[in-house]
């Protein structure tokens, strides 16, 4: 393991994308990083720029306006970068699954830009942030 | 079940413009009003009767679309609600953002999902689908069909 993974493994930063989520795995979200589940001790930051953004943290269905926008962010990460997709609504549709604006999965979304990309998906409505920081922990060993 | 006092001033202030005022619940009145007569009514209870406003809604009914037009009366702790129907397939009302600057998006909301036209609107442009969204396909009307070839 080169001091490049090793770096990334021990700090990962992520940027928190939302394309089209009812803000509950938001609220969640912002559970996880501040200081009662404290995720910064395992140095996972927020960061407010996806050029410095080791993962991605995605909540939401992927709706036909966000697609070519979360496009955009994924293209914009410094790679490897890692996609965490949070929530039922990301992994699977959820109850929107045939809802009229709907695109489809935010991992076919991510995946027509890069084929190769590595997910992790933490279903639920919302997920705890135990959950959440477990995928970020078992996408961070896939590295 | 005590009448409202605000229904008799509803009555006395939209006068023949309004078809019937009827209070049907413990917090909603509705009145009955004819289409062009919109505006008028609504500078009445907005300029005249102090209500504040609420929201646009609309509803796909046989026969056309149903806007609903709710005023908050906070004092008589009551919903006033203009109620009129524009006729399919070409559902058109005058505006009223140029009376309440606050409808601006929730008519913008009812151009989109109803497809309900609205004149004189100062910004008639597209607020919640998708810039690729095909014109004339409204997902909020019952002819929708889910997964629309068009869409």
């Amino acid at each position: 393991m080169g001091l490049f993974r090793w770096g990334l493994k021990h700090s990962p930063w992520v940027y928190h994308v939302n394309t089209g989520a009812c803000n509950n795995c938001d609220i969640e979200i912002v559970d996880l990083i501040t200081p009662r589940f404290d995720v910064e001790r395992f140095g996972v930051q927020l960061v407010a720029s996806p050029r410095h953004a080791d993962a991605l943290l995605v909540t939401g269905i992927c709706t036909r306006q966000c697609r070519p926008r979360l496009q955009e962010v994924y293209r914009q990460t410094a790679k490897p970068c890692l996609v965490i997709v949070i929530g039922v609504c990301a992994c699977s549709g959820g109850i929107f699954h045939d809802g009229y604006h709907r695109w489809g999965r935010v991992d076919d979304a991510i995946l027509e830009v890069d084929p190769n990309a590595v997910f992790a998906y933490v279903p639920g409505c919302p997920p705890k942030p135990e959950a959440m920081a477990l995928g970020v922990l078992k996408a961070l060993s896939m590295l | 079940m005590d009448e409202s006092p605000l229904v008799n001033e509803l009555k006395a202030h939209l006068g023949a413009k309004a078809q019937w005022v009827r209070e049907t619940s413990k917090d909603n009145i509705f009145a009955l009003v004819r289409p062009q007569d919109v505006p008028d009514c609504v500078r009445i209870l907005w300029n005249e009767m102090h209500g504040r406003w609420g929201v646009i809604t609309g509803v796909d009914v046989v026969g056309g679309i149903e806007l609903l037009y709710h005023f908050i009366f906070d004092k008589h702790h009551r919903v006033v609600t203009l109620k009129t129907t524009v006729e399919k397939p070409f559902p058109e009302i005058e505006s009223v953002t140029p009376i309440v600057p606050a409808a601006e998006w929730t008519e913008r909301e009812a151009m989109d999902l109803l497809g309900v036209k609205f004149r004189n609107h100062p910004r008639p442009e597209r607020l919640l689908l998708s810039d690729d969204w095909p014109e004339g396909v409204h997902p909020l009307r019952k002819d929708y069909q889910p997964k629309d070839p068009n869409a």
